[in-house]
């Protein structure tokens, strides 16, 4: 029978249950979603890293050969190790297109994951695609598919469709982040396919340790002892945390368990703190029920189980069906737009142990709440608990005692008591505006550090609106016949590896002639002319590195083993390329040739200038932005999913937290109106209570927004400094949003007003 | 420790409780309880107030009891105590021959549920379960309850089972109310008041209930209430006045309800 009054008692009071029910569940969805999904993507990746063999070290270098493969194999823990040539060229047919090109001899490290023809063999003949770049350009099998390096050319028949461990994630250039693989594929082929055979100079050893050694600590003593064997100054030794494919996809996922955890947090503290007034409110308008059944002899532990078990059946059914949904529709939607971003085959959500707790904890956790909240009414004997509550000892606070509160107006000392004696309720309802206020700022904001980041790289660090790539065939007497024609600038973009007494990295090194399209900023993001004394270097390299401004630091150029030592004159920011720059004249004293890779203009180009074998190809800046900024349909999820829950979180915390204070208040309203209070000026005080606290709320949650922006750019990548920025219209969208859904929401119930009877509400009272 | 043979104070033997006519010995009327210099005190700051001080009284069982006295006079405290709804501060309060002010919690709270019914004055249904389910609560407690549909047919409500309380008047939910607590088989039926926010007519339906249950039933029924008539149609009248037992008069011609009038 107790059960059936507890449904009843729910059903009754089904404003408040509903939300709370509503809270665990989006909790729950949210985190088992993004859990469920980023767990799922992980194991699916490490699957396919596993079956297809990624390799653990790569080893960069010119010119390995089958020595150097016995030398690291006789690294203990090395497994296997093989060499390749990776370069890259244009597919001439296809617009163009990007192609990193990977000459190989055997395949058993990286192996090729085949969707369509046939296998790939040693020495065979013919070229192996990638799936995406094939689908999307409409090449077949058997079709002859023509690639350019440079000035070699080679014609090759489609022998197979395929993707690899090593490219999960890839991009043409680096400056743009998403992938677009109409313009950029990849291309296998055998080292036999190689049309200059007498200069082949393979560049890479795929390394491929013992498969009981895992840990971070493990590979690094490998890296070392490789590096030792070799003995060589010009070879860079890296491992998968620092191959772009990998750790983009590793810190996506991070990134989302990170976010699951985040919204988590909020939805259900807005549902622990729902049960805690809730149950409170029940159990205090239960007070005679509670001594009633005491007095007819149910015993303390039954009655606690009864009004335990409406926290418990509400947050177990929101839970359970979080979880539930969140597994069925998040993984699918995300992992559904890594299709375009990442190549991992079985992609799909997985329910973790995570999971599992997490439900069962949240569970627990709010029934404990409601434990704790209506705990009070149980502790004394039925005589006392069937006698009305003692009269809540009301003390002045410190405002009432001051001259001020005389001050003030009726409305302003009616509101401030009643928000001082109720502090959980206008606690829970500051907290609701905050969080919508928050997720408001935080997902609008994601939009504009995007666009803030685009408008920096392409507005502010970079001015030009067009960037020739040249080849390595182009002789710089061909460079500085172009750049005059152009009146262009030259730059030199290479690779580099620093070491510090503390970390080593690899970078890009920009090294720029004289012209006026390369600009950096300081730490501050203020313009700085870049100092000619010295090497400058982005404040997130500077950081990884453990370096600072007037440090030293070790770098060679990868492919050289000349070693430099050179103080950091500058520190600059950039939000995509982490690495040093520095002016023609610094990088040529310290007697290194100058070779410009490319050209930045802001003469218009003709495309026709691709066809020459020294121009790999030409970028329009404008449209690298609108591609860069159509691909970001994973932030607008992000961003959907933000504004969503605001605005559901604001709703429904806001909405209980009116039935409350309206079922509370019902007496002091009807006192108020028996008293002569006009309906209109009685809303008008409750709307005022409502307004301070949705001010408050807005305000903390501003700083919130700007905190959980701030972590989210700054973790989103090893390689991407992204700065949190929050334009105008996205306060006035947050504020505005937020106050709109607080006030109309507080709208609905203030219209109540009318409706209460005096007469009946202030009678009743036993 | 209920419901089994025991031998009290006085070393006569007390027959089994569920029994449902306990009482049908042949040694004349049974003492049921006893309260022996019993007060009950709260603390208000530095000084005391004695809300019952030095209460001795017996009751026998199967006797028609009311307790009389104006409001604040420490009638509540004395059923409070007898139903073992609050402790006493000093003093013994026996039940059966046990002692009730040794009780622990648990202890009270099963001879709550084994051996009281109660009756408020405001009926105190659970307002979200029906007369039919406020009855079949007790089931929940207490393993041989009379079945819900007889017990709310002896106090008349039958066709009323399946209607929430604020379908049914006041007459109607103290009935139910009455039901609930005859579903117990209780051996002592407390009344707060019962008639208290009835009218007149009703009021006596429900005070004839009651007389049948100590009658006919032969249950011990205490009912405490400030309106003095009701002094007629009970077997013992005990008076309250000012937290102490004034009178306690034996009635040997107790009237019918149906004859009292107010």
């Amino acid at each position: 029978m107790l059960f059936r009054k507890m449904w009843r008692d729910l059903a009754k009071n089904k404003t408040q249950f509903i939300s709370i029910f509503l809270m665990s569940l989006l909790g729950m969805l949210v985190f088992c979603g993004l859990d469920a999904e980023s767990s799922g993507a992980a194991t699916a990746v490490n699957n396919y890293y596993e079956k297809y063999n990624l390799c653990d070290i790569w080893i960069a270098g010119a010119g390995f050969t089958d020595d150097d493969i016995r030398t690291a194999k006789k690294v203990t823990g090395v497994q296997n190790v093989e060499k390749r040539l990776s370069l890259t060229g244009t597919a001439e047919k296809y617009d163009n297109a990007y192609m990193y090109i990977n000459f190989m001899d055997t395949n058993e490290i990286n192996s090729l994951m085949l969707y369509d023809g046939e296998p790939y063999e040693d020495e065979a003949e013919g070229v192996w695609l990638e799936e995406w770049f094939a689908r999307t350009n409409n090449i077949h099998i058997g079709d002859t598919f023509t690639v350019k390096i440079d000035s070699l050319r080679i014609d090759a028949v489609v022998k197979g469709i395929v993707d690899a461990p090593d490219y999960v994630y890839y991009v043409s250039e680096s400056d743009v982040m998403y992938p677009n693989y109409t313009k950029c594929g990849l291309a296998f082929m055998s080292a036999s396919m190689y049309p200059d055979p007498a200069n082949m100079i393979y560049n890479q050893l795929l390394v491929d340790v013992r498969d009981e050694i895992s840990d971070d600590e493990s590979i690094s003593i490998i890296k070392d002892k490789l590096e030792n064997a070799f003995d060589r100054e010009d070879i860079a030794v890296t491992d998968r945390n620092q191959n772009l494919s990998f750790a983009t996809f590793d810190s996506e996922v991070k990134q989302h368990k990170a976010m699951g955890i985040m919204f988590a947090v909020v939805f259900l503290a807005i549902a622990l703190l729902g049960i805690v007034t809730t149950m409170a409110r029940v159990t205090t308008s239960q007070r005679t029920q509670i001594g009633t059944l005491k007095a007819l002899g149910f015993s303390k532990a039954t009655i606690t189980v009864h009004y335990v078990s409406y926290g418990f059946v509400i947050s177990t059914l929101g839970c359970i069906a979080g979880t539930w949904l969140g597994l069925l529709t998040l993984p699918p939607w995300i992992l559904g737009m890594f299709e375009g971003s990442y190549l991992v085959p079985d992609l799909k959500g997985r329910l973790t142990v995570l999971d599992v707790t997490a439900t069962i904890l949240a569970i627990a956790v709010s029934t404990l709440v409601s434990f704790l909240s209506c705990r009070k009414e149980l502790k004394d004997p039925p005589a006392v608990t069937l006698r009305p509550p003692a009269a809540k000892k009301i003390r002045h606070s410190a405002l009432e005692k001051s001259k001020l509160w005389l001050r003030l107006d009726f409305s302003t000392q009616w509101n401030l008591r009643d928000v001082l004696r109720n502090k959980m309720r206008s606690l829970m309802g500051i907290l609701g505006v905050m969080g919508c206020s928050m997720l408001l700022i935080c997902g609008f904001g994601c939009f504009d550090s995007i666009n803030g980041m685009l408008d920096k790289m392409y507005g502010e660090l970079m001015t030009a609106s067009n960037k020739i790539l040249l080849s390595s065939d182009a002789g710089s007497g061909y460079a500085y016949d172009l750049n005059s024609l152009y009146k262009g600038q030259l730059v030199m973009e290479t690779s580099v590896e620093f070491v510090s007494s503390t970390a080593k990295k690899s970078g890009s090194a920009t090294i720029i002639d004289r012209g006026n399209y390369v600009h950096i900023q300081d730490k501050n993001l203020k313009p700085v002319k870049l100092k000619k004394n010295g090497i400058a270097m982005t404040n997130k390299m500077a950081n990884l590195l453990g370096v600072g401004e007037g440090d030293y630091i070790r770098w060679h150029l990868v492919g050289d083993d000349k070693w430099q030592n050179t103080r950091i004159a500058q520190i600059y920011r950039d939000p995509s390329i982490q690495g040093i720059t520095m002016s023609r004249s610094v990088f040529e004293d310290m007697e290194y040739t100058f070779r410009p890779t490319s050209i930045l203009t802001n003469m218009s180009v003709d495309k026709s200038l691709v066809d020459d074998d020294e121009v790999s190809s030409v970028l329009n800046v404008a449209d690298m932005k609108t591609s860069f900024a159509e691909t970001l349909e994973m932030m607008n999820a992000m961003v959907y999913i933000l504004v969503v829950a605001a605005v559901l979180l604001g709703v429904v915390v806001l909405y209980n937290l009116g039935v409350l204070s309206f079922v509370e208040k019902t007496r002091e309203v009807a006192t108020l109106k028996v008293l002569g209070f006009k309906s209109s000026s009685i809303r008008n005080i409750l709307q005022k209570q409502n307004i301070w606290l949705t001010v408050i709320g807005i305000v903390i949650g501003l700083y919130a927004g700007w905190g959980m922006l701030y972590v989210i750019c700054t973790t989103v990548s090893e390689t991407l400094d992204m700065f949190p920025i929050i334009k105008l219209p996205t306060y006035l969208y947050a504020i505005g949003g937020t106050f709109l859904v607080s006030v109309s929401v507080n709208f609905m119930f203030s219209g109540k007003v009318k409706t209460i009877d005096m007469v009946d509400a202030l009678k009743g009272v036993e | 420790m209920f419901g089994k043979k025991k031998t009290d104070d006085t070393g006569l033997e007390i027959i089994d409780l569920n029994e449902d006519n306990a009482l049908s010995n042949d040694n004349g009327p049974k003492v049921l309880i006893e309260f022996k210099d019993v007060c009950k005190k709260y603390s208000q700051g530095e000084h005391d107030f004695y809300a019952l001080k030095d209460a001795n009284l017996t009751i026998n069982e199967g006797e028609m009891v009311v307790i009389l006295g104006p409001s604040g006079a420490g009638k509540s405290t004395l059923l409070n105590l007898l139903g073992g709804m609050d402790s006493a501060s000093s003093g013994q309060i026996m039940f059966d021959g046990d002692d009730l002010t040794t009780y622990s919690d648990n202890q009270l709270t099963k001879y709550r549920a084994q051996n009281v019914g109660v009756v408020f004055q405001f009926y105190n249904l659970i307002p979200t379960l029906t007369a039919y389910e406020n009855v079949a609560l007790m089931k929940d407690i207490k393993d041989d309850t009379a079945d819900p549909i007889e017990a709310l047919a002896s106090v008349g409500l039958a066709d009323h089972a399946h209607q929430f309380p604020s379908q049914m008047s006041g007459g109607e939910q103290q009935r139910t109310s009455i039901a609930r607590a005859l579903a117990k088989n209780p051996r002592l039926l407390l009344c707060d008041e019962p008639t208290g926010a009835l009218d007149t007519d009703t009021g006596k339906e429900v005070l004839k209930l009651l007389q049948d249950m100590s009658r006919e039933k032969k249950r011990t029924v205490v009912m405490v209430t400030h309106n003095s008539f009701f002094a007629d149609i009970a077997d013992t009248v005990i008076r309250v006045k000012n937290g102490g037992i004034q009178s306690v008069v034996h009635n040997d011609n107790p009237k019918d309800a149906s004859e009292v009038s107010w």
